[in-house]
């Protein structure tokens, strides 16, 4: 009933034409929280887990500071007992047809539906988030994301024959934002048939309420399992049997941080990092719509971080003034009121925002803030940084949420290198109603996924991923469903971590090399040196290195490459790079085939290198009869590479484009010298990468031999061959900052090194932690595993409207 | 109505670099629906505040005398009053902001509006409405007799023709479309011509105002219309003199809103008088 006319306060809001409070019930919150008694503990094998003697954490409302309830913390054997419960699911789960888990995944879609008003009232109340955002766009997302799943594992026999599910996986998620970062990974996980355990920060409800809704479908209760506690955990999660796979999204120090505890452990890293967006503004934009495109990317509650902004000089004044006014008309508020644009994400993503912003001010920035901010709160309002030098630390650091960095650009190619010169490969927008001027950007953007006057769109069937420090783990889509697959006969991943590796010394000493008899192999030997930049050349310590045949006699020296050799021949593969991204596929299948012809004719030399080397005649002459087979088939397969996604609630396609990754260095394996070389070169310059190889460490004169064709057929600087100690130059190309992934197939140490050194640049590692690959196999030679490998996904999304 | 606005040099460079990208303005119509709600006394407000806006119309062929009287008594009496007086709000004058008539009905509108001694001014529209497609010299004298009739306000049809190709003309007002074409009032459309009455404002201190028309009949549609034009333009076009809305079912959703905020009751058919 309505108040009586004395108190009515409708002439005031008549006059004022206010926004009033709009707040939304979360009593069935409250109710879901007391059938917990406020206490949560963790959720495994579809039951609730509270053990004793665990420290617990208060879990408050981000706004009132109010304590909803409080979350018991796993400890090591908790964590065990979930992987347990994991690994006992998997047998079954993984064992049913793709149809079954079908089923299952559309049967957890209806659970979801039946109790959504909990679902968004709880996810609202505990993360402070508008919850509007939450009803109209997570919810729906998250039941689109099971469906599309679902279709996956329906069809997962014929689509995805030739994979086999990884196991059990560990998932790690960040202490902010939305559950759909947990939806994004669980859904193409189970559907695969992976089982999952869930590590998630303390006082985060929705991931075990999600959990509960998956238990309470009855079958398989083991397949999602969730616990709450600290990060720290990751090792504990890591290092249980059965976990094949850990993925963790979060900050990107953390990331690294993670990389370097889990090296060697066993488990693949999957890393999605970081939060900032990008937008590129030009003068050819609708800018009102731009500006909306802002507020979507970082003042909505939609986009977990801050957007990195670049505004085409001759109309910045322009779009900052739209920028403030549109800033003006941004309500702040409790999260649950369903007419706030922002809510509050709690004290941390507060006082980072805060300290980002001081340091701006004090490093010579403007900051204009403005919308209707409560003021006695824990609110942070719009933010918008500009006249920021470019130099500052705050200019290179990630912006926060639920700031906006402005930086003006003069043309769309600075605007390339500016966007391109961060360390961050996330997410970002194109806006210009210049087909071609956007299509050049959209291209030309190192990230994994490009808008085109939009941001933030999401589909479950696009790949959204990153490069570079956002980590190149992917989710959604065909991307997302391979990160849960390997190819069938692939041993399980082991631990071969060793505590004893030292990584300060790893390879870094070089054996001297001293003269050791008479040289015996067959003459004319091949030209010597190392093959950088298109030719041989002598090696910058001047040093080489013996090399023995199968009998111990000494076959000859090759040089000893070291840093400064590794440093060149990057150099050079940069240099190589623009002209091979440019040519066209038919391009590079016709030199891999001429590549393919000239070591047809040197077959007879090849084959008694082998044989040299202990391989018996007929299968030397099969080993290089395969890698001419494999040449021609890589160059083959160059051809077909992107195709376009057609998706809900867009017009106009969504280009899955496949990209070379950049400079890919390559440590080949000692066995097959030659095939396992070839098998590993051929598709990495098909997808369009210049390459960094190292041979086989005790039989690299095969690897040479081919040189010498590449010198004549292959341009300059796209293959260097360095030669030298394995050790020492794993360690070079590891540590290299600029190089942007690398392949290794030497040895258990050297592949806990490499995934350890690979922090630094958070360049994807493919480490097989000493496990032989079966080269002369279709699946180990030349399997979907090397093509997956070989490039990078990008999603371009080009909506179209007249 | 506003100060004339004095209109300025045509500069069709401004025309040439607008730019609207059709899919981001879909989807801000879109999210402009959903971002802002208002609940209880802010709704019961917002919805009397709606009234005022209304260009309470009848543009029908059979329009005689009888009806038109009708529409102007309850465009002076748009919400019963005592509901008015449970809200605090029967002594603030509140009546739709005109009422809209063709040119031969001018007439009648202006006397039913002296007998009910109320000041509504009356709208007409024409110059051949609702296609325009009529010679200039019979569009204007068409406006001369119905401003003689007594018509204050006149919703003119743009020659399409002139538009189309590009030969532009100015106004103090602008209207999303006649209300009777295939596709009328639409957000996406609003939208568009929203931000050109603010990059017009900002570039010449002018401010034009704006009438959707056309499919506008429920009271939550209303304030949709009305968060829109506080968040494109701000609170200083939310007066009649700036924003109107042509609609001739909406007022009588409002009044049921209205009589459900204040009774807790929905109303029957019979409850309120018609207009």
């Amino acid at each position: 009933m309505a108040a009586t006319r004395a108190e009515s306060r409708a002439p005031e809001i008549f006059a004022t034409m206010e926004y009033g409070p709009a707040p939304e019930s979360h009593a069935c919150a409250l109710a879901w929280l007391d059938t917990q008694d406020r206490c949560l503990g963790h959720y495994v094998s579809g039951k609730w887990l509270k053990p004793e003697n665990r420290k617990s954490v208060p879990c408050q409302d981000p706004v009132t500071g109010e304590g909803l309830a409080s979350c018991l913390q796993a400890q090591a054997e908790d964590v065990a007992a979930a992987v347990e419960a994991a690994r006992a699911a998997l047998e079954s789960w993984s064992g049913l047809p793709g149809a079954s888990r079908a089923k299952h995944l559309t049967r957890l879609a209806k659970m979801i539906q039946k109790h959504q008003r909990l679902l968004w009232t709880l996810e609202s109340l505990v993360t402070g988030r508008a919850v509007r955002e939450v009803r109209d766009r997570d919810v729906p997302l998250a039941q689109q994301l099971l469906q599309y799943h679902a279709v996956q594992a329906h069809i997962q026999e014929e689509a995805l024959a030739g994979w086999e599910p990884m196991g059990v996986i560990g998932l790690i998620l960040p202490p902010t934002f939305s559950f759909l970062e947990m939806m994004w990974r669980i859904c193409p996980a189970l559907a695969v048939g992976c089982t999952v355990v869930v590590l998630a920060p303390p006082a985060s409800l929705t991931p075990l309420l999600l959990a509960q809704l998956a238990g309470e479908l009855g079958q398989f209760p083991g397949i999602l399992n969730v616990l709450s506690g600290p990060a720290a955990l990751a090792l504990a999660l890591a290092a249980q049997p059965g976990v094949q796979k850990v993925a963790f999204c979060g900050a990107i120090e953390e990331g690294r941080a993670l990389r370097r505890l889990l090296a060697g452990t066993g488990p693949e890293l999957g890393l999605a990092l970081g939060t900032e967006s990008l937008m590129l503004l030009t003068d050819a934009a609708d800018v009102d719509s731009a500006v909306e495109g802002v507020v979507d990317a970082a003042w909505s509650d939609r986009s977990p971080g801050g957007l990195r902004l670049l505004i085409q000089e001759s109309v910045w004044d322009e779009a900052m003034r739209r920028l403030q006014a549109r800033m003006a008309r941004l309500r702040v508020g409790r999260g649950l009121d369903g007419a706030v644009d922002m809510g509050a994400r709690g004290a941390a993503a507060r006082e980072l925002a805060q300290r980002y912003e001081q340091e701006a001010l004090s490093q010579g920035a403007q900051v204009f803030q403005a919308g209707d901010v409560p003021l006695d709160s824990p609110f942070f309002p719009p933010t918008l940084v500009s006249e920021l030098p470019p130099s500052s630390p705050c200019a290179q650091a990630e912006v926060p949420w639920p700031l906006v960095l402005a930086s003006p650009f003069r043309t769309a190619k600075e605007a390339l290198a500016v966007a391109n010169g961060t360390p961050r490969g996330g997410g970002a927008s194109v806006w210009s109603e210049r087909l071609g001027q956007a299509l050049e950007l959209g291209y030309g953007l190192r990230v994994g996924t490009v808008w085109i006057n939009a941001h933030g769109l999401r589909d479950p069937a696009v790949p959204a991923g990153g490069c570079k420090e956002s980590g190149s783990s992917w989710h959604g889509g065909l991307d997302g469903l391979y990160e849960y697959l390997r190819p069938p006969g692939t041993p399980p991943r082991r631990p071969c971590h060793s505590q004893d590796l030292n990584y300060d010394t790893f390879g870094l000493a070089v054996p001297s090399a001293l003269p050791a008899g008479p040289e015996t192999g067959p003459s004319p030997a091949p030209p010597y040196g190392l093959f950088v930049g298109g030719r041989f050349q002598a090696p910058g310590a001047r040093s080489s290195r013996p090399i023995r045949d199968a009998q111990g006699n000494l076959h000859g020296y090759v040089a000893e490459g070291g840093a400064k050799d590794i440093r060149v021949a990057v150099e050079a593969a940069h240099q190589a790079a623009p002209g091979w991204v440019g040519q066209s596929p038919g391009a590079r299948a016709a030199l891999l085939w001429a590549l393919a012809a000239a070591l047809e004719c040197r077959e007879p030399a090849l084959a008694s290198r082998l044989q040299r080397h202990g391989v018996q005649p007929k299968a030397a002459q099969a080993e290089v009869e395969l890698s001419v087979r494999r040449l021609r088939a890589w160059g083959a397969r160059a051809q077909a590479q992107s195709h376009s996604l057609q998706v809900a609630e867009l017009r106009g396609p969504v280009l899955r484009l496949r990209e070379p990754l950049g400079v890919l260095a390559i440590v080949c394996p000692d066995e097959c010298p030659l095939l396992a070389f070839v098998s590993l070169l051929a598709p990495a310059l098909a997808h369009g990468n210049t390459v960094v190889v190292v041979p086989s460490e005790t039989c690299p004169i095969p690897a040479l031999e081919v040189c010498q064709d590449m010198a004549s057929s292959l341009p300059a600087g796209l293959v260097n061959v360095v030669t030298g100690d394995r050790d020492h130059l794993t360690r070079c190309l590891a540590l290299h900052q600029d190089v942007q992934a690398l392949w290794y197939f030497g040895s258990a140490q050297g592949s806990q090194f490499a995934e350890w050194a690979s922090a630094g640049n958070l360049k994807p590692v493919w480490a097989k932690g000493g496990c032989p690959q079966a080269w002369d196999q279709e699946a180990g030679g030349a399997g979907p595993e090397l093509e997956l490998r070989a490039a990078r996904t990008k999603a371009l999304w080009l909506p179209m409207g007249d | 109505m506003s100060p004339r606005n004095p209109g300025t040099e045509l500069d069709l460079s401004w025309i040439s670099k607008v730019q609207v990208n059709q899919p981001a303005v879909l989807r801000r119509a879109q999210q402009i629906q959903a971002r802002r709600t208002v609940k209880k006394e802010w709704q019961a407000a917002w919805l009397l505040k709606a009234v005022t806006f209304i260009d309470l119309t009848t543009l029908s062929g059979d329009d005689t005398y009888s009806n038109i009287q009708r529409l102007c008594y309850k465009a002076k009496y748009p919400i019963r009053k005592d509901l008015l007086e449970a809200l605090n709000m029967h002594d603030k004058g509140i009546t739709t902001a005109a009422v809209c008539v063709y040119p031969a009905r001018v007439c009648d509108a202006v006397k039913a509006l002296q007998v009910a001694s109320c000041h509504i001014p009356v709208a007409s529209v024409a110059t051949g409405f609702p296609a325009g497609q009529t010679h200039l010299k019979t569009r204007l004298e068409e406006i001369k007799l119905a401003v003689e009739d007594g018509a204050m306000e006149i919703d003119v049809v743009i020659n399409r023709t002139l538009v189309l190709t590009g030969q532009w003309e100015g106004s103090d007002f602008i209207k999303t479309s006649t209300g009777k074409e295939t596709v009328n009032a639409t957000f996406p459309v609003a939208i568009v011509m929203l931000r050109a009455i603010r990059d017009f404002f900002w570039k010449t201190g002018n401010k034009v105002g704006f009438k959707p028309a056309g499919g506008i009949r429920s009271a939550k549609d209303s304030l949709a219309w009305l968060s829109l034009i506080k968040e494109e333009l701000g609170d200083e076009w939310l007066k009649p003199e700036l924003f109107r809305i042509g609609a001739s079912a909406l007022l009588s959703d409002i009044e049921r809103q209205i009589y459900h905020h204040v009774t807790g009751r929905y109303a029957a058919y019979h409850d309120l008088p018609m207009c």
